[in-house]
């Protein structure tokens, strides 16, 4: 029992860990990083009492709000930093230099961010996303609509700024 | 509420927040040994949770046992028996102690002996002890008790003065 529950452990992490922590290296700063969310995630699957129905799921839902986390911390850490220096008002926001992944996921509230990650950057089904989430399949497609017209908005306008 | 097809007329393979939103997979592989180590840290971390939640039910239990047993310490175990009677009834014995010796040392063969100690008894429970205590400041020439036996007088009198050495040191 014991070492069938340890075969597939091992098996979950062969299959899912490359993976997920490419996925989270794409959100965050550097490899360290990427690579201790993903442990953290996996830390927390196999801490659990229960066993998970859904442990791909369970992986991606916890490493993305472990990275709304690491978000959070770094924007106060860089409140901080601009305010203690007064160049932060002469330099550009650190965040205009690379728009793409991260300001955009950023930039959505927190009831569209979750299907974005999981449905786009996880690659998930939509009836998967709908059962992690606990919404119907119908509001995670709403929601995923609703998420795609307010970063089709903010692109439009980091585009319009660099030109 | 309107909902709108994932892979409708919004998905469009050329817009540029599909491009961005499909990003290629990327792989990072786990260093060596990092497998195990968070196998160790998630068993480790299973049974500190263990060990908080049996400390925290022991707490809860000792919170709830200790003061039932205690508040259980405190009951009375038995009734307590009623103290005796205040010292001020203790005049309304002196006559009847007064008049037993009396009879054994003064008079030893007199028919009033007989029925004095059988008449002082039976009265004095009720009716002796407030009328010993409304009479022994006027001195007892009050009493009806005493003037039930108006020849026992002069020898109530006569035993008084050999009594009150005796009873004057008990008080």
């Amino acid at each position: 029992m014991k070492r069938s529950r340890e075969t597939a452990a091992s098996e979950l992490f062969a299959a899912v860990y490359p993976r997920l922590a490419g996925w989270v290296r794409r959100l965050v700063d550097d490899d360290e990083t990427a690579h201790e969310i993903a442990s953290e995630a996996f830390t927390r699957l196999w801490a659990r009492w229960t066993a998970v129905a859904e442990p791909r799921g369970f992986l991606y839902v916890t490493a993305a709000n472990l990275v709304r986390d690491h978000w959070r911390k770094l924007e106060r850490e860089r409140r901080a930093v601009r305010r203690a220096t007064a160049e932060a008002a002469v330099t550009p926001h650190p965040e205009q230099a690379d728009p793409s992944v991260r300001l955009l996921v950023q930039s959505l509230p927190e009831r569209l961010r979750v299907p974005i990650l999981l449905h786009y950057y996880a690659d998930m089904p939509i009836r998967e996303v709908s059962v992690l989430t606990g919404r119907k399949e119908g509001t995670v497609k709403a929601d995923l609509h609703a998420a795609r017209e307010l970063l089709r908005a903010h692109l439009r306008r980091s585009l319009d700024h660099t030109l | 509420m309107i909902t709108h097809s994932d892979e409708g007329p919004d998905h469009d393979p050329d817009d540029p927040l599909t491009v961005i939103l499909r990003p290629p997979a990327e792989y990072l592989g786990a260093p060596p040994g990092h497998y195990e180590a968070i196998r160790r840290g998630a068993s480790r971390r299973r049974l500190r949770r263990a060990a908080a939640g049996a400390a925290l039910t022991c707490g809860v239990a000792a919170l709830v046992v200790l003061p039932l047993r205690l508040s259980a310490s405190d009951d009375p175990g038995s009734p307590t028996v009623p103290l005796a009677p205040p010292p001020a009834s203790s005049p309304s014995t002196l006559p009847s102690r007064s008049a037993t010796p009396e009879p054994s040392t003064a008079r030893p063969a007199q028919g009033t002996r007989s029925t004095a100690p059988t008449t002082t008894p039976t009265t004095a429970p009720s009716t002796a002890p407030s009328a010993a205590d409304r009479s022994s400041p006027s001195g007892g020439t009050t009493d009806p008790t005493s003037t039930r036996a108006p020849s026992g007088l002069p020898s109530a009198s006569r035993s008084e003065a050999t009594a009150t050495p005796s009873s004057a040191p008990r008080s």
